[in-house]
């Protein structure tokens, strides 16, 4: 750990100003929410604000791994699993995007098939890792998406699926070096795969360690990512 | 979709704007009673003057306020909130929240910023459902009760053992409050072995602590850190148990590492600031001090003894060069301090005076100096309550220090009286005198205790009695002896014990009345003297 005092804690002014950024976006949605309140009803759903949705949900969740990818390089990030529930968690998710489904006309759904109604991970981690795809699977989604969570082989497996035109050819093929952050410069998602791989395999049993693929096909034709919790 | 028009809801938070678009989005959620408070401070006057269904509390409430988490424990802690209240807590970052956080009392759930009023609703929906499911498991905790939390939560995994693991933790806290330790031991490392989580470590570490078996809780507090690096709570367990075994330096460098992940806890930086002075790293010390002091001003956990200590460890980090214009005037502050707000209590003002003179002769002041020494001692005379032995000790030599020789070594007298029966303090006391008077006072009786100990344990308790009495006798001020004696007395006096020997009882007991209240025998102090004089 950084033992040294002189000039500043990079790490605590990632964190704080990370924080303010978030608050700022918050006073940012809640003041605009508010705005459009008062509207009448023909102006409130344009297309502008579909874009404003997005644009919010896609900074906040670049935030949040920005925040994450840093913490991750200094170790410092905090993980704290315990049981959830898992229809809690995913309906959290999708809540947290409802506006934006609504904006884009996709129908989101989700199953869960597993034996256990609860699944144990770090909620706020796992959370980051699913909203980033959510909002990824959206941009490229026809109209709908599908979560699952299942069993297999004694691990959680949570799949999100959508109708769009699936990953290019070469990002499934050169997977494995997303996951090791060597094509990790090459935009957002690559960085996505990268975070979410990182945070899938901080979720470690008995030796097992968490995590995540990517494929075409899957339950809706379209793009599939998997992520595996042991 | 829940009905929540006759639920009462508080909102928490230093932004209007925050509390008006929440209070928005819950009215459109049916909500009518909403109330809001714009800081900790005002949200727990308010929880006092009425029952609040739902709480949705930011973390963050502004430098030198409560926060959240300090907000939460105060409403537990106080018994302001029921347990079936769903307590949000609203952050921006929550992984940085829970690090910050407590691991004794988390919220039901945190909502990270920024939500929107379907994700609120969707978050209250499901908490309901939980608090629903737990229902007789939440009563039965805010009776109190832990047997029938037990028994709740057999019930609950008997009817759905899918959630069993929703009961896991409120299961190991009966047990521990129903001192069933054999059974937690078992029940805690078998959760460990499977899903270990902090909590179920930080439990297992204390668990193991408290019942002696010091090796192995460090044992469990190392593997705990090795999967979770990042959670202070567990860095504060291993640190008690190196300071057990006399590791104080390792102690020392295992809070410091906790303080740079979560520096807002007070009674964490007391205890770096108590055992940097312990090792004699002043620097270290005076800072740890200083934060306990003013992160004190809004906790509960505010406590003098971290102004005392700051005195004593910025006098220490300038012995040989007097002090500077602005070491004295934070000492003034910090002592005036203790001197304003603990009227009461006479051992505290005879230390703040103390200090206070010792500072000033340090200063180069010595004709104050002896005016306040003269004060001190004067309130001295006067004093019924015993000093903890680190306060007595810490008294005696300054007493010496200020020429006071005779007053200092009283202190070490009566300090062997109370206390001489623990090899411990005898060493320290060695260390300031050797005055054969005070250094030897104490080993017949301190022979005779042990005796006594001996019988009573195989159950000679007449001779055990005889033998707590001459004892007693000897060093009638021992609390070792007098609770022994005591109990002793308790003991053969039966279910009704005849009035001379509950006579007997109370003067003994009278006899060490001046018990602090921070001494690990205050306990059982107050239950033989609830036997003795009732309630």
């Amino acid at each position: 750990m950084n033992q040294d005092n002189q000039g500043l804690d990079f790490s605590t002014v990632i964190a704080s100003t990370v924080h303010d950024m978030k608050n700022s976006l918050s006073a940012l949605t809640q003041a605009h929410g508010q705005w459009l309140a008062r509207l009448p009803q023909d102006l409130r759903g344009s297309s502008e604000q579909g874009v404003l949705e997005y644009e919010v949900t896609h900074l906040n969740g670049m935030l949040v791994q920005l925040l994450g990818l840093y913490k991750l390089g200094v170790n410092q990030l905090p993980m704290c699993p315990d049981y959830h529930e898992l229809d809690d968690f995913i309906e959290a998710q999708l809540a947290a995007q409802q506006n934006l489904l609504q904006h884009r006309d996709i129908l989101a759904s989700w199953r869960i098939e597993t034996a256990s109604p609860l699944g144990f991970f770090d909620r706020e981690l796992v959370s980051s890792v699913v909203a980033n795809v959510l909002n990824n699977a959206m941009r490229y989604a026809g109209h709908t998406l599908l979560i699952t969570v299942s069993d297999e082989d004694e691990q959680l497996l949570l799949s999100i699926n959508d109708d769009g035109p699936g990953f290019p050819a070469r990002m499934l093929e050169r997977q494995h070096d997303y996951v090791q952050g060597i094509e990790a410069q090459s935009g957002s998602t690559g960085l996505g795969l990268y975070f979410a791989a990182r945070i899938a395999a901080l979720h470690e049993r008995n030796g097992v360690k968490g995590r995540i693929e990517i494929a075409n096909g899957g339950a809706l034709g379209g793009g599939l990512f998997r992520l595996y919790l042991p | 979709m829940q009905v929540y028009s006759h639920k009462s809801f508080l909102i928490v938070d230093d932004f209007s704007d925050f509390r008006s678009s929440a209070r928005s989005m819950l009215r459109e959620l049916g909500v009518r009673d909403v109330d809001t408070a714009d800081s900790g401070e005002q949200a727990l006057r308010m929880c006092a003057q009425k029952r609040y269904d739902f709480i949705l509390q930011d973390f963050h409430l502004g430098d030198g306020k409560k926060n959240g988490q300090q907000v939460l424990e105060d409403l537990i802690l106080d018994k302001l909130i029921s347990h079936e209240c769903v307590f949000l807590m609203v952050t921006a970052e929550t992984s940085q929240a829970i690090v910050l956080s407590a691991l004794e009392h988390e919220p039901d759930a945190y909502l990270t910023k920024p939500f929107n009023r379907i994700g609120l609703a969707q978050r209250l929906e499901k908490l309901v459902q939980r608090k629903t499911l737990l229902k007789p498991i939440l009563q039965a905790l805010d009776r109190g009760r832990p047997a029938e939390v037990l028994a709740a939560c057999a019930e609950l995994c008997k009817k759905d053992p899918r959630f069993a693991p929703l009961c896991l933790r409120y299961r190991a806290d009966a047990l521990r409050d129903l001192n069933r330790y054999d059974e937690l031991e078992k029940f805690l490392s078998t959760i460990i072995s499977s899903r270990a989580t902090p909590w179920a470590y930080a439990a297992l570490g204390s668990l193991l602590y408290k019942r002696n078996q010091i090796s192995q809780a460090q044992g469990v507090y190392e593997q705990a850190l090795k999967a979770f690096p990042m959670m202070p709570g567990l860095y504060d367990g291993l640190a008690e148990v190196l300071v057990a075994q006399g590791e104080s330096k390792r102690a020392q460098g295992v809070l410091e590492e906790a303080v740079r992940l979560s520096p807002l806890a007070v009674r964490r930086q007391m205890m770096l600031g108590k055992l940097a002075l312990n090792n004699d790293d002043f620097d270290t010390s005076s800072k740890a001090y200083r934060h306990a002091v003013n992160q004190g001003q809004s906790s509960r956990y505010k406590d003098p003894e971290s102004n005392l200590g700051l005195v004593q460890a910025l006098m220490n980090k300038n012995a040989g060069n007097g002090l500077d214009a602005r070491t004295r005037v934070e000492i003034n502050t910090v002592l005036s301090e203790v001197a304003k707000e603990n009227v009461e209590d006479q051992g505290l003002q005879v230390r703040a005076r103390l200090m206070k003179a010792a500072s000033l002769q340090q200063a180069g002041d010595a004709e104050t100096a002896a005016k306040l020494t003269e004060q001190a001692m004067a309130r001295l005379d006067k004093m019924e309550q015993f000093f903890s032995v680190e306060a007595a000790l810490v008294v005696a030599t300054q007493l010496q220090q200020l020429g006071q020789e005779s007053a200092g070594t009283s202190i070490l007298k009566n300090c062997v009286e109370t206390y001489g029966d623990d090899p411990k303090v005898m060493q320290s006391v060695a260390r300031l005198t050797d005055d054969p008077a005070v250094l030897g006072a104490v080993t017949e009786a301190v022979d005779l205790n042990r005796q006594g100990v001996r019988s009573y344990q195989a159950g000679q308790l007449s001779e055990a009695l005889g033998q707590f009495r001459r004892a007693l006798t000897l060093q009638p001020k021992n609390i070792s002896i007098a609770l022994n004696t005591a109990q002793a007395l308790l003991r053969i006096g039966g279910e009704a014990p005849p009035p001379a020997i509950m006579d007997e009882c109370r003067a003994c007991l009278t006899c060490v009345a001046g018990i602090p209240e921070s001494d690990s025998r205050y306990d059982r102090y107050r239950k033989l003297h609830i036997r003795a004089f009732g309630a």
